[in-house]
């Protein structure tokens, strides 16, 4: 056959296709999924250098604790909640990403940190270092340093910013500023070791130099000398007598330590340092007077975008991590939307076409999703019966071979765990009865099988969320460590 | 309460594991608004004998007669973090006789006579600001 005949064979195909007549074609499933073909066909990838990059990481917010925070989100809104889409969810591109440390199947967030801010994976438990490095031994920092995304971007004359609800020193935000062979050296270093300096230190030095420019977040204890008083009336732990805080002032640094002083900063461009409480800050289901984060989400974007050059800032939910290490869902969740409204905030004051935003999380949890629960249950709460003739459950919670009810979700292992310690040592036990009263409360656990103090974090994949320039070379199954590439790349492309 | 009432109640206490009902106790959350102060309802129970959901921290001290209750099963996360964090909204717990120790994880429902104000332990020096004295407790 010639070229022409294929042609015009092809032609008929295509056109005997579209006028067959579809009969689900207004259904509304099918007009929606037409108007996202639409939109996937009218997607334009923005390639010009990015002015502004910044990254969102909720800790420990894998796309099943995601899925927790989209249910509970969208049930707070009246809804089943499956149907709800967070503002991430909005965005353009997406790529799944594998978490794993170098020595670690399961990560830890200073692994991982230094993975995103630093291009190159490394050990669990070291920050800013590559892998060469030994976790807790100090000799082993030189020669080993890394630098970070801050810190290139800072030498490109962008302005750095770093927001945590954990302590400022923890492990995520920490990835972005410190160099240290132990995550846990927050306010000192162990004695003998010369090769760095404590990560509270790391951070005070960047912002006399003007490579940090605002840090907001929790963790004054270690900014202040051991036994004095910090601002709500606890006691600081340096080791070595020094009041950073007061460092700081002294080099033009304005300070805050609550909502109220928060409130009085300059968004000048003028360096911001906010320590809201002397450890984490509160989770914000116990939030009181210190700022949301997206108020300090807000604060920051203000604040450095007086920077003509553009800025770089990264912004971490830290306790959606701490609440499912409790096994306490009812919190991550809610510091789930506190994540949520700071990703809208940072969307709504920037600009697609000149700001790249990154979503994120550094690795999973021991979640997992019991089934079959019916639309509606509520994400804390009890697996409720699916309905054969409408679409809301039947509101009778499903029973397990022990006769007992189960909630939707639950963990691996942790602190929930139904086998408790004996008065012989040993651990056993069955599930309790739980109703669903007692299983929306706040403080409840939901159940999990091994029993651990602590529930950990699992190596299953996180996803990665972004738009502006050059989001769309996040996409397939990623290295996390490639997410740094993306964002040195917008920042830098020509 | 008089002192027989008291006595026989402790001992029900200690003999029956479901005397008193759970849902019927106070959680933690009723004594403590989220800046810490105290609610007016603590205010009110202040030296009353009342009953308390929580969790029994591990014991700082063996054959003691003082522990801590928490909210929530006291997790600890070795990865995180270099110390044991204690949460601001806790409960000192000082028994009439020297206990057994409860998983950290089991639900307990504690009864004691409200003691509002800061107060330092002489044997272990923790500071509490709510306690429950002469306390009994149960399994919930």
């Amino acid at each position: 056959m010639k070229p022409s005949i294929l042609a015009l064979a092809a032609t008929m195909v295509a056109t005997a296709a579209t006028a067959q007549e579809i009969p689900q074609a207004n259904n509304e499933w099918f007009t929606a999924a037409q108007d996202r073909i639409q939109q996937e066909i009218a997607k334009q990838p923005i390639t010009n250098r990015a002015k502004n990059v910044i990254i969102l990481i909720a800790d420990g917010n894998g796309v099943g604790t995601n899925y927790a925070t989209r249910l509970f989100a969208g049930q707070q809104a009246g809804g089943y909640g499956d149907e709800f889409v967070g503002p991430h969810e909005k965005f353009p591109y997406l790529a799944l990403v594998k978490t794993y440390n170098t020595n670690a199947q399961t990560p830890d967030s200073a692994g991982t940190g230094t993975a995103m801010m630093a291009g190159v994976k490394t050990k669990a438990g070291v920050l800013g270092v590559n892998a060469n490095a030994v976790r807790g031994d100090c000799s082993t920092v030189a020669g080993n340093e890394l630098a970070s995304i801050s810190d290139i971007l800072a030498a490109e004359g962008k302005s750095v910013g770093i927001i945590s609800t954990a302590r400022i020193t923890h492990a995520t935000p920490a990835s972005a500023y410190s160099n240290s062979a132990d995550r846990n050296w927050e306010g000192s270093v162990p004695e003998g070791c010369t090769q760095q300096t404590d990560i509270a230190q790391q951070l005070v030095a960047k912002m006399k130099d003007g490579t940090v420019d605002l840090a907001m977040g929790g963790g004054r204890r270690f900014f202040v000398s051991e036994g004095a008083q910090t601002d709500e009336g606890g006691k600081g732990r340096r080791k070595d007598g020094k009041d950073l805080i007061a460092e700081l002032k002294g080099a033009g640094v304005q300070y805050a330590w609550n909502d109220e002083t928060a409130g009085k900063l300059e968004l000048s461009g003028k360096p911001i340092l906010g320590l809201f409480e002397d450890s984490h800050m509160k989770y914000e289901a116990d939030r009181a007077d210190e700022p949301s984060l997206a108020q300090m989400t807000e604060m920051a974007i203000k604040s450095l975008s007086n920077n003509q050059n553009g800025f770089f800032l990264q912004i971490e939910a830290g306790r959606v991590d701490h609440a499912n290490h409790a096994g306490n869902l009812a919190r991550t969740v809610r510091d789930g939307i506190a994540f949520q409204e700071a990703i809208a905030i940072a969307d709504e004051l920037t600009n697609d076409e000149d700001t790249l935003i990154v979503v994120t999380a550094d690795h999973e949890h021991a979640i997992a999703f019991n089934g079959y629960c019916g639309r509606g249950s509520d994400i804390l709460g009890l697996c409720m019966d699916i309905s054969n003739d409408k679409t809301e459950n039947t509101g009778e919670p499903l029973l397990a071979d022990d006769g007992k009810p189960y909630t939707v979700a639950g963990f691996l292992n942790g602190a929930g765990s139904v086998l408790t310690k004996q008065a012989d040592g040993n651990y056993y036990g069955g599930r309790p009865e739980v109703t669903q009263e007692q299983a929306v409360d706040l403080e409840y656990l939901q159940q999990a099988l091994i029993p651990k103090s602590s529930e950990t974090h699992s190596g299953e994949d996180v996803a990665v969320y972004a738009k502006g320039p050059w989001a769309h070379l996040l996409e397939g199954t990623i290295e996390q460590n490639v997410i740094f590439h993306v964002m040195h790349h917008a920042a830098t492309a020509n | 309460m008089h002192r027989r009432q008291f006595i026989a109640l402790g001992a029900a206490f200690m003999a029956t594991p479901t005397l008193l009902r759970a849902e019927d106790a106070f959680r933690m959350r009723d004594f403590y608004e989220k800046d810490q102060s105290f609610t007016p309802l603590a205010k009110e129970l202040q030296d009353e004998r009342i009953s308390v959901n929580g969790y029994m921290a591990p014991p700082l001290k063996a054959d003691s007669t003082f522990f801590v209750l928490t909210k929530r099963p006291m997790a600890v996360c070795p990865f995180c973090e270099t110390e044991a964090e204690w949460p601001d909204d806790i409960m000192a717990v000082y028994t009439q006789r020297v206990f057994r120790v409860v998983p950290f994880n089991r639900r307990i429902t504690v009864t004691g006579v409200l003691s509002l104000g800061g107060y330092k332990d002489p044997e272990t020096g923790f500071v509490s600001r709510v306690r429950l004295e002469k306390s009994t407790f149960e399994l919930v």
